[in-house]
């Protein structure tokens, strides 16, 4: 099962399945984007403007799951000094900073005509912020350094500092309270909302994630070919 | 029909905008990406055609 962590397997993955992924990601990109903007029916009290949520909820769900995945990656580097989990946390860090930045933005897009302003130093939108800048500094510090082994130590402990940002994330519209509004969907229960919203927002969440995924495989195999450049 | 689409009642603007937003966001992610990852192997292709040229080199030494 461990077999496919191992970089040798994991690069032959990402040359065989880049091709069919990308088709995927087009078939699912049309099916989505065609249900978000013309099929699903409008809500009753924010009429049409519900369609920003087929952005901004995948959106905030992809950038909040690669960080938690950048946080683990990076405890299992530093306990256990396994290098691959390293560069899997670095490789998935310009993902989920441009999925952070799209939900902010379109939070605010969306908040305008919702709420009557663009942004509120509100628990979620400001944690969301803190982890947009968290997401910048980790990125900026494995650019700045040039040295793997520094890098490698100083991301993964602002990765595992940055953790404790998520749970605020995810519980700061039931601690506080804010103009956000309570998640709709959750793990420990049924979704209160419709399912004909609820449809398209998961093919848009799958459609996300396929695309991540590519974007993950590009990216994977330019850092394990500029790792062997530089070992040269 | 087309204008009442664009429109979005009266919400366009800022539906247009977030859509376009994450639209032009994720393909610069992945132009930079796929560009980095041409230039990356770009090097690699002159690195292992140097390395070559030093292997010919020396078969050609020895034999002189």
């Amino acid at each position: 099962m461990f077999e496919i962590f191992r970089p040798r397997v994991f690069f032959n993955l990402a040359n065989s399945s880049l091709f069919w992924l990308k088709l995927l990601f087009i078939i699912s990109l049309i099916i989505s984007l065609s249900f978000a903007l013309i099929f699903s029916p409008i809500d009753y009290l924010q009429k049409d403007t519900v369609r920003i949520m087929y952005v901004h909820v995948p959106s905030s769900w992809i950038s909040l799951f690669i960080f938690l995945i950048i946080g683990v990656s990076s405890f299992i580097s530093l306990i256990f000094r396994i290098k691959i989990f390293s560069v899997y946390a670095k490789t998935l860090a310009p993902i989920g900073f441009v999925f952070s930045l799209i939900s902010l933005v379109s939070g605010s897009l969306w908040g305008y005509p919702t709420w009557g302003t663009w942004w509120s130093w509100d628990a979620r939108l400001t944690s969301m912020l803190v982890l947009v800048l968290i997401y910048f500094i980790y990125i900026c510090t494995w650019n700045l350094i040039k040295n793997f082994n520094t890098a490698e130590k100083i991301t993964n402990i602002i990765a595992i500092i940055g953790l404790i940002n998520l749970p605020i994330i995810k519980f700061s519209v039931n601690w506080w309270n804010t103009l956000h509004q309570p998640s709709s969907i959750t793990l420990s229960s049924a979704p209160t909302i419709h399912v004909s919203i609820l449809a398209p927002l998961l093919m848009m969440f799958f459609t996300l994630c396929i695309f991540s995924l590519i974007i993950f495989l590009i990216r994977y195999k330019y850092e394990i070919i500029n790792f062997r450049i530089n070992k040269k | 029909m087309i204008l009442n689409f664009l429109n979005m009642g009266g919400y366009g603007f800022y539906i247009w905008l977030s859509y376009s937003f994450a639209l032009v966001s994720l393909y610069s992610l992945y132009y930079f990406s796929s560009k980095q990852l041409k230039s990356v192997k770009h090097l690699e292709a002159i690195y292992s055609s140097s390395s070559l040229e030093k292997v010919v080199d020396l078969n050609s030494a020895q034999r002189i």
